[in-house]
């Protein structure tokens, strides 16, 4: 007997061979997946949106009123948001969106200062002369990098380069960090490249041994069908251009 | 190498279905006859495990699971490992997620781990509170206090009822916080919220391709460490001594990008060559 585990199992493999048919060709398949997808995605964040409503604040509510009182508060701002779509009330939702913006901020705002400046500032402060070489080597790289990566953004005070004479020291220097900079943040989106790759081959390979493996049966049927719909659509292409060129003759 | 040959190389690598179908080749083929690549354990890998170690028997974790289904692959092997060597150590965690897939990614971790969850008791030794909505809000909300942010957890027990909860409520009841994220934000949250004003341990479990831009909280040492994607999972894996996703995607890891580094240099070649042979004519 086929159990609901099973089938959902099947439904993931046939799903998930669609999606990727489209690194080959757009197919109905692929469509189809991809619909289904959307629905379902959707479907899933409004559920998920009125569960943490009545987790948090309603069962709260309804179990401690006293206690939970505030939780009407951001309740009725956020019902208040979906006066947008009045032509007349539009903008009581305002209230809620300020609200909401003016909490993230000065959250945010009270640690930024410490935790992306100030520390990042200290770590990037490092000793240029030591006895290991490896990290004397590395630091210099992390200072001049840095430095060059700051210079390249200089977009308002720079030295320029004069149009007759001597070149100043000034415009060498600045030169000098410039290219480092330029040729710093190429290694920087090389490695981020590079483990762009490794993540994307990871997903890969973690849909085939989580998926796909288990239900070979499955994933097979799933590739003839993709690859008849890829067949089709080409087919259909070739008889609308052929259709096009007739007309147009 | 004439313009020619030049030519067949660009057409024959430049094609999309060759390297699609020789990509899923090199990704099928250790499965079915493994090549058994030595994996080394990296010093960065070590200095995450022995800090786990270190931590006290039934120390408090908190740990925020935060990815979607598609990034399961490259987090969850890192999770699990952790939550082996942490229920190894009978420490008690309280799992968070403060993005909307974090109840289904919850659920298949479970299943996954089935074996290490199935030897603790939920309520005593560990937790899922659910999602939580209000993103740096929220994590603020929780780092103060727990009990104050939430009533029920994910399946809808009051939080009173819970003994896990009546022994921690804030950040700084817990010994480490594990982030493990498919998002960069959220690193930046936990290191404003819990970190910069409570002073709690963060761990990064991070996507290889985040991993650079949540480089700088670690060499700033605002984080102890931070495991990287199934390598760092294979590595852990074998530290913690159960073999799992991170391990079995190894060979077809190596092989997958040996095939890319061909792709590259092919296109590199013919780059170049073409290049210099319109410059001499």
């Amino acid at each position: 007997m086929v159990s609901w585990e099973l089938f959902g199992a099947w439904i993931g493999a046939f799903l998930i061979i669609w999606i990727y048919s489209f690194a080959f060709k757009d197919n109905v398949l692929y469509k189809l997946a991809e619909h289904i997808f959307v629905g379902t995605a959707a479907g899933y964040s409004v559920a998920l949106a009125l569960d943490s409503l009545n987790r948090v604040a309603i069962k709260s509510l309804l179990a401690q009123p006293a206690a939970s009182w505030h939780y009407l508060i951001p309740v009725i701002l956020g019902v208040l948001m979906f006066l947008k779509y009045s032509r007349r009330y539009y903008w009581v939702a305002r209230y809620g969106i300020a609200l909401n913006v003016a909490i993230g901020t000065a959250l945010a705002v009270r640690t930024i200062p410490m935790a992306n400046i100030v520390r990042q500032l200290q770590a990037a402060i490092v000793p240029l002369w030591g006895s290991d070489p490896l990290k004397v080597f590395n630091n210099w790289l992390t200072f001049l990098i840095t430095m060059g990566g700051l210079t390249y953004f200089l977009f308002t005070i720079f030295p320029k380069k004069p149009e007759t004479g001597k070149v100043s020291a000034t415009y060498t220097v600045y030169k000098v960090l410039y290219l480092i900079g330029v040729y710093g943040m190429m290694i920087g989106f090389g490695a981020l490249f590079a483990n762009t790759i490794m993540t994307r081959v990871g997903f890969v390979i973690s849909v085939y041994l989580i998926y796909l493996q288990p239900y070979m049966e499955a994933t097979v049927i799933a590739v003839i069908l993709a690859t008849i719909a890829i067949l089709i659509e080409i087919r259909r292409r070739s008889r609308s251009k052929c259709m096009t060129l007739r007309r147009m003759s | 190498m004439n313009m020619d040959t030049l030519a067949l190389v660009d057409k024959v690598f430049g094609s999309k279905i060759l390297l699609y179908i020789l990509l899923i080749a090199a990704l099928i083929y250790p499965f079915a006859s493994p090549l058994g690549i030595p994996v080394s354990i990296s010093s960065r890998t070590m200095q995450v495990y022995n800090y786990v170690k270190s931590l006290k028997p039934g120390c408090y974790v908190y740990m925020e699971i935060y990815y979607e289904v598609a990034a399961r692959g490259e987090l969850e092997p890192n999770v699990v490992a952790l939550v082996k060597q942490l229920f190894d150590k009978d420490c008690k965690i309280v799992f968070v997620s403060l993005i909307g897939t974090g109840p289904i990614v919850f659920s298949l971790l479970r299943s996954t781990a089935a074996d290490l969850f199935n030897t603790k008791k939920y309520g005593v030794d560990y937790v899922y509170l659910g999602y939580v909505s209000g993103q740096e809000a929220a994590a603020a909300s929780l780092a103060k206090s727990i009990k104050g942010t939430v009533s029920v957890d994910n399946y809808g027990n009051r939080i009173e009822t819970l003994p896990l909860l009546r022994e921690v409520d804030k950040a700084t009841d817990f010994s480490l916080a594990i982030i493990a994220s498919s998002g960069t934000d959220t690193f930046n949250w936990y290191v404003r919220q819990w970190y910069t004003p409570y002073n709690v341990s963060l761990l990064f479990v991070a996507l290889s391709v985040i991993a650079p831009s949540v480089e700088p909280f670690v060499g700033a040492k605002q984080a102890i460490g931070m495991l990287v994607g199934q390598r760092s999972a294979a590595e852990y894996e074998l530290l913690v001594g159960r073999k799992g996703l991170g391990l079995a995607s190894m060979d077809s890891q190596s092989l997958t990008h040996a095939l890319i580094l061909v792709f590259i240099a092919a296109g590199n070649v013919v780059y170049w060559g073409k290049r210099l042979r319109t410059k001499k004519k």
